[in-house]
């Protein structure tokens, strides 16, 4: 069962992290169609915060035709994102291109902060 | 059933009789939506208890009207749960005995399952005596005895003080967890504003004994902004809450009225800046857009 | 603690909607009936072995007036007198007690505490939380009480004027706790420790206004009850040792030739010369003395019981006003 991490320093909305980590989830193919996400109550027992938040990121997810709501029984995943399998090409690709980037002497934050202004060159615009 | 938890008109509160006698409370008009968190947020003092008070049936309104789940208070007492802020309980009597006395005193409605599973959540043993619990522990147990009335109203006085960060983060998911299941309504009040954030969808903002800002969380948040920008920018029109000059630089917070200026950048304030500007800033700032550009010229 | 959700109607029993009462009660019903307990086993025993002991050693004591060695029980005449007077003021002493555990246990501490706010927030309303949290210690208490002061009075007369140094009926104390008045005043206790605990909120203040009060109403009735009732005027002549009647004696001294009232000089018969010349000087005719005889018994304990226990019905009416006022208002109260 997928568990929710909320992070409240983030500034990111707390509906929103609910949405990026079932996505993330649905990409690293952790969740895969048919899978039920946990109820409204089960996450905000653990993360504590409001239930309507987390009704409101179903409700997105939902919207988004990523799963359905069957009545009495709970959320279900309806189909899975294009996946990015551990260990397809591109992930090879940038495990090699870290790697030249630590031994060029480059800290976690260097990277990180080259591959954020990197992918904000070629996804600008587009919705997280 | 009607779709309003909590409502006052008009509310006031005064202790003693004499004309010269603090107001914990006035003029307080607002209305609360079954099946929200609603966090009431003021300083000490703000009359935040008073208001849990009234509504709890526990203290007479000196003016106004406080109305719960569409009847008086006291009519109303058996679907309402209430705990004070000191968490009083028998200190003589073990868990056990406090949640079999919570079943004697609510005849026809008690769910000793959710009270057991409140307790036992806590890793309580049923048979300790409550004079030897922790902060921690009596809040779970109070909490226990008010969630095991099944209440459609739940009033909760600062429930995470002297609470530890594990155990506030447990509790607020109890909390949650009871909201979710029976869509109780929940009103808390609080005077850290961080350990409300993400649980509460509403908002009750006292100050002084009046009522500084009302309303869900997620439209009073988008109404606002933070801005900054050169300190010679004109903010007239805009209702601003708070405004600082460094130099030559303005921060402010504010409720615009229309298009903000070009040379201000902003993005919506957190929670805590919002209350935090409300509480800093001129008193009602909403009601006197005028003064408090006055006082921020 | 895992009580089955009862499916409740109207049918419940009294004693199910008071199980709350009894748990936080409990170390104090426990003390009374202790209380009740050790009391009647020594009032059964004063009645009893001592009396028939006491009779017995004055008998041989009054053998010995005429006989020339004398032998007789004098441990057993003391023993009597020690716990008549032990067990007469525990008597006593019980409307005190209740009254002290009315304001500091009963209401005091729950206010104090707060935790009388954790109870009226319950399904039960405050009105019907102090209603149970009177009736049922009244009973209790009403009960205890009642019990003891009736064995007191068989006690008191199990001797059948066997002992010369028992008690009479007026004296202060057998007076009291022969009658009715302590049952009246442990209500009236109860009543005022309630209010006092509602009204300041601190158990030991309460404690003290609780006892305060008792001690008060029972004053103010032991001196309007014998005025309350006509009581018997008697006159003797000088000849006697001083005024005539025994009971409850409001007043007594010298009447003279004019009809004035005078104080008893405590001289004595006017056999003696002295105390002939004493009167003479005075001008005094006669003994006089106003009293209540013991057939005045009945009216003057009646006298003395209605007003506390019209005073307790007020205290526990007060009770109510103040709790009704304090939770809705005074617009509820009108």
């Amino acid at each position: 069962m997928l568990a929710y991490r909320i992070d409240r320093r983030s500034g990111v909305a707390t509906y929103l992290q609910i949405v990026q980590q079932t996505r993330q989830a649905l990409r690293l193919g952790l969740l895969v169609p048919g899978d039920k996400l946990p109820t409204a109550r089960e996450v905000v027992e653990a993360t504590a915060i409001n239930p309507n938040t987390v009704l409101k990121a179903y409700r997105e997810l939902e919207r988004e035709g990523l799963v359905e709501a069957r009545r009495g029984l709970g959320t279900f995943v309806r189909r899975a994102l294009a996946t990015t399998p551990a260990d397809s090409p591109l992930r090879t690709d940038l495990d090699a291109w870290a790697a030249r980037a630590k031994a060029a002497g480059l800290g976690r934050e260097d990277v990180a902060a080259l591959f954020t202004a990197v992918l904000e060159d070629h996804f600008q615009g587009d919705p997280s | 059933m009607t779709d309003t938890a909590l409502e006052a008109a008009g509310l006031g509160r005064r202790y003693g009789r004499r004309r010269a006698d603090r107001w914990a409370l006035r003029d307080c008009s607002f209305r609360l939506p079954a099946a929200r968190v609603c966090a009431v947020v003021g300083p000490n003092g703000a009359g935040k208890s008073t208001l849990l008070a009234l509504a709890a049936g526990l203290l007479p309104a000196t003016e106004g009207t406080v109305t719960v789940l569409g009847a008086t208070p006291a009519a109303a007492r058996h679907r309402i749960g209430y705990v004070a802020q000191a968490k009083p309980l028998y200190p003589q009597l073990s868990v056990a005995d406090t949640l079999a006395m919570g079943a004697d005193l609510n005849p026809g409605h008690w769910d000793a399952a959710t009270a057991a599973r409140v307790v036992s959540d806590g890793d309580l043993d049923p048979r300790t005596r409550v004079r030897t619990l922790s902060g921690g522990q009596r809040t779970r147990v109070a909490l226990a005895l008010a969630l095991g009335k099944r209440p459609e109203l739940l009033l909760l006085d600062e429930p995470m003080a002297d609470l530890d960060p594990l155990a506030r983060h447990e509790l607020m998911g109890t909390l949650m967890a009871q909201a979710a299941r029976h869509g109780t309504t929940i009103v808390m009040s609080s005077h850290v504003v961080a350990e409300l954030e993400g649980s509460c969808d509403h908002l009750l903002l006292l100050r002084g004994g009046r009522i500084g800002l009302a309303g869900e969380i997620d439209d009073l948040l988008a109404a606002h902004r933070r801005v900054s920008g050169p300190a010679d920018t004109v903010l007239d029109g805009h209702q601003v809450v708070e405004s600082r000059t460094t130099g030559r630089q303005l921060t402010a917070l504010l409720r615009p009225a229309g298009p903000l200026p070009a040379a201000l950048t902003g993005a919506p304030p957190t929670l805590e800046e919002l209350v935090l500007a409300h509480l800093r800033g001129p008193q009602d700032p909403a009601a006197s857009p005028a003064a408090s550009q006055k006082a921020t010229a | 603690m895992t009580t089955a959700t009862a499916p409740v109607t109207g049918a419940l029993t009294a004693p199910h909607r008071l199980r709350w009462l009894l748990r936080l009660h409990r170390p104090a019903l426990y003390v009374w009936t202790a209380a009740v307990v050790v009391l009647t086993a020594a009032l059964l025993w004063l009645g009893g072995p001592l009396t028939d002991a006491a009779v017995h050693a004055w008998r041989q004591y009054d053998v010995c007036r005429t006989g020339a060695t004398c032998v007789y029980d004098q441990d057993a005449i003391l023993r009597y007198k020690d716990v008549y007077q032990y067990t007469t003021w525990a008597v006593l002493a019980l409307p005190f007690l209740v009254a002290a555990w009315a304001g500091a246990a009963l209401t005091g501490r729950e206010v104090e505490s707060g935790t009388a706010h954790l109870a009226w927030t319950q399904g039960v309303s405050p009105a019907r939380w102090l209603a149970a949290k009177l009736a049922a210690p009244a009973a209790v208490a009403a009960a205890g009480t009642a019990v003891l002061v009736a064995l007191h009075r068989w006690a008191w007369l199990a001797d059948h004027g066997g002992i010369d140094t028992a008690k009479s009926w007026s004296s202060f104390e057998t007076y009291y706790a022969n009658g009715p008045l302590p049952v009246a005043l442990a209500l009236a206790g109860l009543a005022a420790g309630a209010l006092a605990g509602l009204a300041t909120g601190r158990a030991l203040a309460a404690l003290a206004w609780g006892m305060s009060a008792t001690l008060a109403l029972w004053g103010a009735v032991h001196l309007a009850a014998p005025r309350l009732y006509p009581a018997v005027t008697r006159t003797a002549g000088l000849d006697h040792d001083g005024p005539v009647g025994s009971g409850i004696v409001l007043d007594s001294g010298i009447v003279t030739a004019d009809g004035r009232h005078l104080p008893d000089p405590f001289c004595g018969s006017s056999a003696y010369s002295t105390c002939q010349a004493l009167y003479e000087r005075i001008d005094a005719v006669g003994f006089f003395s106003v009293y209540h005889p013991r057939s005045h018994y009945w009216p003057l304990q009646l006298l003395a019981t209605a007003p506390v226990l019209a005073a307790a019905a007020l205290l526990a009416l007060a009770a109510f006003v103040l709790l009704r006022r304090r939770t809705q208002g005074k617009a509820a109260t009108a």
